[in-house]
């Protein structure tokens, strides 16, 4: 297999950039005449020249990578939710929350795995990420057990394994 | 008595995400601090939202409509947990301090 060099990889992205946006234009539409379908390109080619002006298609904004195992986190992340949610349901029904704060290590190498690893800190009920220093995390957690799940460090080496 | 599954199925995920988005509410008023507040949102954000949004896709059958309800949850995994960071980063900045040891 050919290693890929930076500028093909850079073509891919926008390739991939531009059919997530038609796609969506498409979910939001649903016309299938041709002439609109013409209006859809030239709309989703002038977002796109929005956003490649605002320099938001930097290789860091924009992993091409993680995409395909995409899919896969999400599931994993709606079952830590539900489990996290019913414990935290839980607490509320029977009042033995004690609140604390603990501090909680990230082994990202870029930005945007440690902003992932905060926010899924933060969508899964009983955790809040409060600051985020560059690789240590202030987490408030509603209960003992909860930021005990979290000192196991499962969620942080599943989303360091996304971009691997 | 014949029952339609598809209306079945609905009728129960409504309920459960009626009552996550009850006890969030509950937590909402009881939690001693505006930390712990954030997280009994957090719940209603995620799983309410989520189940309802499940439920209504189901119902709708498996078609343009559903695949724009399911845009919803998307939108709200990316900004709930923003709007969450924010708010707790704020009040952390403003010098509250959570509240430790409750009564229980």
């Amino acid at each position: 297999m050919a290693k890929p060099n930076k500028d093909s990889l850079k073509t891919l992205s926008f390739i991939t950039y531009f059919i997530i946006l038609f796609v969506f234009w498409f979910i939001l539409s649903g016309y299938l005449k041709t002439l609109l379908l013409f209006f859809g390109v030239i709309s989703v080619l002038f977002v796109f020249w929005m956003s490649y002006r605002a320099k938001a298609l930097e290789e860091d904004s924009l992993p091409l990578k993680i995409i395909l195992r995409l899919p896969f986190y999400w599931i994993w992340l709606f079952k830590e939710i539900f489990k996290s949610g019913i414990t935290t349901t839980a607490l509320i029904w029977n009042g033995k929350y004690s609140p604390q704060l603990i501090t909680v290590k990230a082994s990202q190498k870029n930005r945007t795995g440690i902003a992932n690893y905060a926010n899924a800190i933060t969508l899964t009920p009983g955790t809040v990420t409060i600051e985020v220093d560059k690789k240590t995390f202030l987490v408030h957690a509603l209960s003992k057990k909860l930021s005990e799940d979290l000192q196991t460090d499962d969620m942080n080496k599943v989303i360091t394994d996304l971009d691997r | 008595m014949s029952y339609n599954y598809i209306e079945l199925i609905t009728l129960i995920l409504l309920a459960i995400g009626c009552f996550f988005i009850l006890s969030g509410s509950l937590g909402l008023i009881k939690l001693p601090d505006v930390f712990s507040r954030i997280h009994a949102a957090g719940l209603i954000d995620t799983l309410g939202s989520g189940f309802i949004v499940l439920a209504l896709i189901i119902y709708s059958g498996f078609s343009l409509l559903s695949l724009k309800l399911l845009l919803i949850p998307i939108f709200l995994i990316f900004t709930s947990p923003v709007t969450g960071h924010s708010i707790a980063l704020f009040a952390h900045e403003s010098g509250y301090k959570p509240k430790g040891k409750n009564k229980n």
